[in-house]
């Protein structure tokens, strides 16, 4: 499965959750907002949501700004 | 008393920016000499692979003390912007966002037509939109129009510091408003923040001021006073020019 991360690829090669995903990266679950393919998934999705080939995934969080 | 935004009075009329500093804790230093009580995060992704233990910018600024304010900074078209605003609202759990539709990468001016397309749709969904713009006086009141929650016009370019370039256009901006008008970007150094708030501003908001200065933790505090000491000088009224000198004794009693 390929998948498009934050404009980066990733591949694995077993279903993933979103909480795996994130579990696999180091990716804190705090003050994140998941959205795949466009759509805002919410938290409590994110066990049960299964990534699917060629999806296109954004983390985002709040950062330095103006 | 403060201004209002979204049914909250906001007593401190300084905003600040949380870019460019040397690390978190000198924004969070920096904020609280400044005495805000609303700072600017912006939306970006994540980074991937870093370690789990590793901080966010929200762990150093309490969004129970602190109201955060994200804005939609990179965005060059409504619907990025109105993207942008969908997924801070969801990660802060909170309708106010800082609308910032710019026009291109080397003036970093607002693009007019789209920040207008993206407030309506903005305001259509229930957002609370704290409108950057230009110093265009009936687009500004045109943001009003459409329900904007305020309105805030550039001092001059994002990142310049050049202080207030267009005082005749900001005065009829103030003068036309009923809902608060905040100076956004340009400004350089206090006295350009108290010539704001001597016009008659209700806040103004700032990142590169204080966190590009030698010492952002004293300019911190510089603004903080720069702003109340342009308010109280508005609310004072300041004294008629005069093109004759005047003396401040009494000519009364005088020796001679």
């Amino acid at each position: 499965m390929n998948i498009l991360i934050n404009g980066k690829k990733f591949f694995s090669e077993t279903d993933l959750t979103i909480s795996e995903f994130l579990k696999k990266n180091n990716i804190s679950e705090n003050n994140i907002v998941v959205e795949i393919n466009k759509e805002i998934i919410t938290k409590n999705l994110w066990e049960k949501y299964k990534l699917n080939n060629n999806d296109k995934v954004e983390i985002i969080t709040a950062v330095g700004g103006g | 008393m403060g201004f209002l935004i979204n049914n909250k009075i906001y007593n401190s009329r300084l905003i600040i920016g949380s870019g460019k500093y040397k690390d978190f804790k000198q924004t969070q230093e920096a904020l609280k000499a400044s005495d805000a009580e609303m700072i600017t995060v912006a939306i970006k992704r994540t980074n991937i692979g870093q370690n789990t233990n590793q901080k966010s910018l929200l762990d150093y600024i309490n969004p129970n003390n602190y109201k955060i304010l994200p804005n939609t900074a990179g965005c060059f078209s409504a619907e990025d912007a109105v993207r942008v605003s969908m997924l801070a609202r969801e990660l802060l759990n909170d309708n106010l966002i800082k609308l910032e539709v710019l026009a291109d990468k080397n003036t970093l001016l607002p693009n007019e037509k789209e920040t207008l397309i993206a407030a309506k749709e903005l305001v259509g969904l229930g957002f609370s939109v704290m409108v950057y713009t230009t110093d265009n006086v009936l687009l500004a009141n045109e943001l009003e129009t459409i329900g904007c929650a305020a309105i805030m016009p550039l001092a001059s370019p994002i990142g310049t510091g050049q202080g207030i370039i267009n005082k005749a256009n900001i005065k009829k901006i103030i003068k036309n408003a009923k809902i608060p008008i905040i100076i956004d970007a340009g400004i350089g150094t206090a006295s350009d923040a108290t010539i704001a708030m001597e016009m008659g501003c209700d806040a103004v908001l700032l990142n590169s001021a204080i966190a590009m200065s030698k010492n952002p933790i004293l300019m911190a505090k510089a603004m903080k006073h720069a702003v109340i000491a342009g308010r109280y000088a508005y609310e004072a009224k300041r004294m008629k020019l005069s093109s004759i000198a005047i003396p401040s004794s009494n000519k009364k009693n005088a020796l001679s």
